[in-house]
């Protein structure tokens, strides 16, 4: 049962194309000032202009390089998946695991806020809060950390209760171990497949989000975002411009959020052995021999 | 009455014998047993007033001290009062007489009367130990040794001795020979004091009514025949009598660790025992007597570990534990014994602390646990049924067997990864690198078991809690697995609580079994009690369902049908209604 996740991942030819395309997104996004030669808030004094050598996707109605405001807006994309996915995910573990633990009124208090929070959509709350709040960046993430976390507590509560079933648990307290011990040494080590898993989920539904919430025009203006990139297009749909100013950047998000759709179903198929007939179970053993 | 006090002897300053004491009335019969060395055959030849070591204390025989008596008289009362049938038989006949003379000759030293009426006398002692007259002619080299033996005990006789000293009277002699000299040195002794010396225990047991046991010169152990061998209080005399094969006990043999040293400083029998504290290396302990037993042993002989007084345990509505109360004694193992859903694993969780107890106490080393901390985790240690589970599948080999070092914070790296290999050693696993690196998944289940054995042995417990340790795994494995522990066992001293639903696997493990039915304890006794004599009928149930070879039994032609039925009735009856229970 020992599984090596990141292999079995990249052996997968699902898992292999989502990483190769995040890869993908990922070198772009920290490149982003060497590809482009404007910065991205720059009134390049060029308005609505087609593709050329200088702007390789033209210019929109504000006179900016579209080719560098869609480089930045997947940092944005990318800082704000990366940082929603580990805040929520950390959250979560750190809920589901106390809550299993220590049980009574501290985990009936948990459990029942996770009910609430998960029977009101998140996105409605969001455009709520949003719109009085116009989140900056850090809000923003926080604001969608704090939206997010509840599912994923409620699987790592469940996973824990079946883990301190097992006996090597039993094993370590009968050496005299305390909780940290047991929780370091034998529960986060059980829930890494786990993590892993709500981490891409997290970080796939906050990227869904910050572009759904700058679509709406409910976030900080001032931030370069895929969502309001394709907001402003929208607007010049009459044009030539969309072909290079809303096709590209609708192109970048669907497969940003594709790429971590198939690293989540890799991720699942090699948690479950089950769901590969078993070949996956003598390639590990092997890649430890 | 005889009676030795204080008696020391010593050869070139060492001393073989120091203080013993001993009383010994007519008709009393003594044996003295303890490992060659020990200084029996001195004892016996100081009686005769044959010590060629400096001596001191008292022999005395109605008023006369025999270690200060001149050799003249001495030598008027050996034969014909003190007599002894000496241990090595074949330089012990003078091989140029036939032995009717020498019995004879052994009359007449001592009487002036007839020598006719001697010499009858000889032919019937003779014949009496069951050598014809053919025989009696004989010359000792035309004799076997079982002939020789006797011809011996009829010289001892010859005198009709107060005091008869037995020096190993039955070594060397085949089973059956042996249970005649037997019988023969019984009637021969019955009015007399009789000191028998030996090491062969079941000779000793045959032939006295008390026993002391005999270590390095000093007496440790005194009492009742019977009672000392049924439940031996000293940790020397147990070790005897584990180490002598024989039919009434049931464990594997087991021998006691390290050699006999006559120097020690304290208690002579310290180095060896596996409870001694600081004081046993100091001070040589005191004889005390308890219950008509004479210990001498600075913790008052074997001490008990464990004790579980009066634990009840419920699970909602059902009773799974009520009213148990055991003890297990140091260096032994308490195998309890059950089907499964009789509660024996939540006895085992109960004593280690992974579930309370509704009612009642656990006891270690006589005190009531409450919390139990890291120190009482360092004495105390559980093996698992299943190592798959036991195990945690993302650690190392290294990584688990130095987890219980991790979490006790025991010495630095380096020490803690020594003492691994030494853990791995001591199960008889591998230690180098490679093996250290493995996964559970890349071991066998023995392997694995082992490691998990290893792992609960790197504390160095006194107390282990076995539950079902062998039951994943197949038998020549658990075979192995089981040698393992008992040789742990008599290298340290480990005590085990030893949880099986085998009462085959039972007996030839433990010291003591104690029976689980439904959450009682219904029967606790030695093992071969319990196996020979079952008292409970859910026990003699158990019995009739343990595994066999013999393909006949079982079968109807064995019991009579009357029998039959009632064995029958009687399984229906426990067995069934366990199964209703459940």
């Amino acid at each position: 049962m020992h599984v090596d996740l990141l292999g079995a991942v990249l052996r997968d030819p699902l898992g292999m194309t989502g990483s190769a395309l995040l890869g993908l997104v990922t070198v772009m996004a920290i490149l982003a000032p060497a590809l482009s030669g404007y910065p991205p808030d720059l009134y390049t004094g060029q308005i609505l202009s087609p593709p050329s050598a200088w702007h390789p996707l033209g210019t929109d109605s504000v006179g900016q390089d579209i080719w560098s405001r869609l480089l930045w807006g997947a940092r944005t994309s990318l800082l704000v998946g990366a940082a929603v996915a580990l805040i929520s995910t950390s959250i979560s573990v750190i809920i589901g695991t106390t809550t299993a633990i220590f049980g009574g009124l501290y985990e009936r208090f948990w459990m029942r806020a996770v009910d609430a929070m998960l029977a009101i959509p998140p996105i409605i709350v969001m455009i709520l809060v949003a719109a009085y709040l116009r989140p900056n960046l850090l809000v923003l993430i926080l604001l969608l950390s704090a939206l997010s976390w509840p599912g994923g507590a409620r699987i790592c509560r469940a996973q824990t209760l079946s883990l301190l079933e097992r006996t090597h648990l039993s094993a370590a307290a009968t050496f005299g171990a305390g909780w940290r011990h047991i929780i370091r040494r034998h529960i986060l080590p059980d829930l890494t497949p786990i993590m892993l898993a709500l981490t891409v989920g997290a970080a796939r539904r906050a990227i869904f989000m910050e572009a759904g919430l700058s679509f709406l025009g409910v976030s900080d203006p001032t931030m370069v975002s895929w969502g309001k990139i394709m907001q402003q297009a929208l607007q010049f749909t009459y044009l030539d411009v969309w072909r290079w100013w809303l096709v590209p950047t609708g192109l970048a998000l669907s497969l940003t959020l594709v790429s971590l759709s198939l690293l989540g179903f890799a991720l699942e198929g090699a948690m479950d052995p089950r769901l590969d007939g078993g070949q996956r179970h003598g390639d590990t053993r092997s890649s430890h021999a | 009455m005889l009676e030795i006090r204080d008696l020391v002897v010593s050869y070139h300053g060492s001393r073989v014998l120091s203080d013993v004491n001993l009383r010994l009335e007519y008709g009393d019969s003594m044996a003295i047993i303890g490992e060659s060395g020990a200084g029996k055959t001195t004892l016996g030849l100081a009686i005769m007033g044959f010590s060629e070591g400096t001596t001191s204390g008292q022999i005395c025989w109605q008023g006369r001290d025999l270690l200060r008596l001149p050799e003249e008289d001495m030598r008027s009362l050996r034969g014909k009062v003190v007599a002894m049938v000496f241990q090595n038989v074949e330089d012990a006949l003078n091989p140029v007489l036939n032995i009717h003379d020498q019995v004879k000759e052994a009359m007449t030293v001592h009487r002036n009367g007839p020598g006719h009426a001697a010499s009858a006398r000889a032919f019937g002692l003779l014949e009496a130990v069951g050598l014809d007259h053919e025989r009696a002619k004989s010359f000792p080299h035309q004799l076997s040794g079982g002939e020789r033996q006797r011809a011996l005990i009829a010289m001892a006789l010859a005198n009709d001795p107060d005091i008869l000293i037995l020096d190993e009277p039955t070594a060397s002699l085949d089973s059956v020979t042996k249970g005649d000299v037997i019988e023969i040195l019984r009637a021969a002794a019955s009015d007399k004091i009789s000191l028998v010396i030996t090491h062969d225990i079941s000779t000793a047991a045959s032939l006295s009514k008390k026993m002391a046991v005999l270590y390095a010169g000093t007496i440790v152990e005194m009492g009742r025949t019977e009672d000392l061998l049924k439940n031996p209080r000293h940790p020397y005399t147990r070790g005897l009598i584990r180490s002598y094969p024989n039919m009434t006990t049931t464990k594997d043999l087991q021998g006691i660790p390290g050699r006999m040293d006559r120097e020690a400083d304290g208690c002579p029998f310290h180095r060896r025992c596996t409870q001694r504290t600081d004081i046993c290396s100091r001070l040589p302990p005191s004889m005390q007597e308890t219950n008509g037993r004479l210990i001498a042993c600075h913790r008052g002989g074997i001490v008990p570990l464990l004790k579980l007084r009066g634990i009840t345990k419920s699970f909602g509505q059902r009773e799974v534990l009520s009213n148990v109360s055991l003890t297990v004694l140091e260096g032994e193992t308490l195998a309890v014994v059950g089907e499964s859903g009789c509660g024996k694993t939540t006895l085992a969780r109960i004593t280690i602390g992974l579930c309370d107890p509704d009612r009642g106490d656990v006891l270690f080393e006589d005190e009531t646990l409450r919390v139990r901390g890291l120190e009482f985790y360092r004495k105390v240690q559980m093996i698992y049924q299943n190592p798959a589970e036991s195990l945690s599948h993302r650690m190392s080999v290294l990584d688990l067997v130095r987890e219980p070092l991790d979490v006790q914070r025991l010495g630095g790296r380096q020490e803690r990864e020594a003492s691994v290999r030494k853990a791995l050693d001591d199960v008889e696993l591998p230690s180098d690198d490679r093996f250290l690196a493995r996964y559970p998944h890349q071991l066998s289940g023995g392997e694995a078991q082992r490691v998990a054995i290893a792992r609960a042995m790197v504390l160095q417990p006194k107390l282990l809690i076995a539950d079902e340790p062998t039951s994943a795994l197949d038998a020549s494995i658990q075979a192995k697995i089981l040698r393992l522990l008992q040789n742990l066992q008599e290298k340290r001293g480990l005590s085990m609580l030893f949880i099986t639903h085998d009462l085959a696997l039972a007996r030839k493990v433990s010291d003591r079994i104690a029976v689980l039915h439904r959450g009682m304890l219904v029967e606790e006794g030695p093992a071969s009690q319990v196996v020979s004599s079952p008292a409970h009928p859910y026990t003699r149930c158990l019995l009739e369902q343990a595994a066999r070879l013999d393909a006949t039994i079982g079968s109807p032609g064995v019991e009579s049908s009357a029998g039959r039925g009632a064995a029958a009735q009687d399984r229906d009856r426990w067995i069934g209604a366990a199964a209703v229970n459940r």
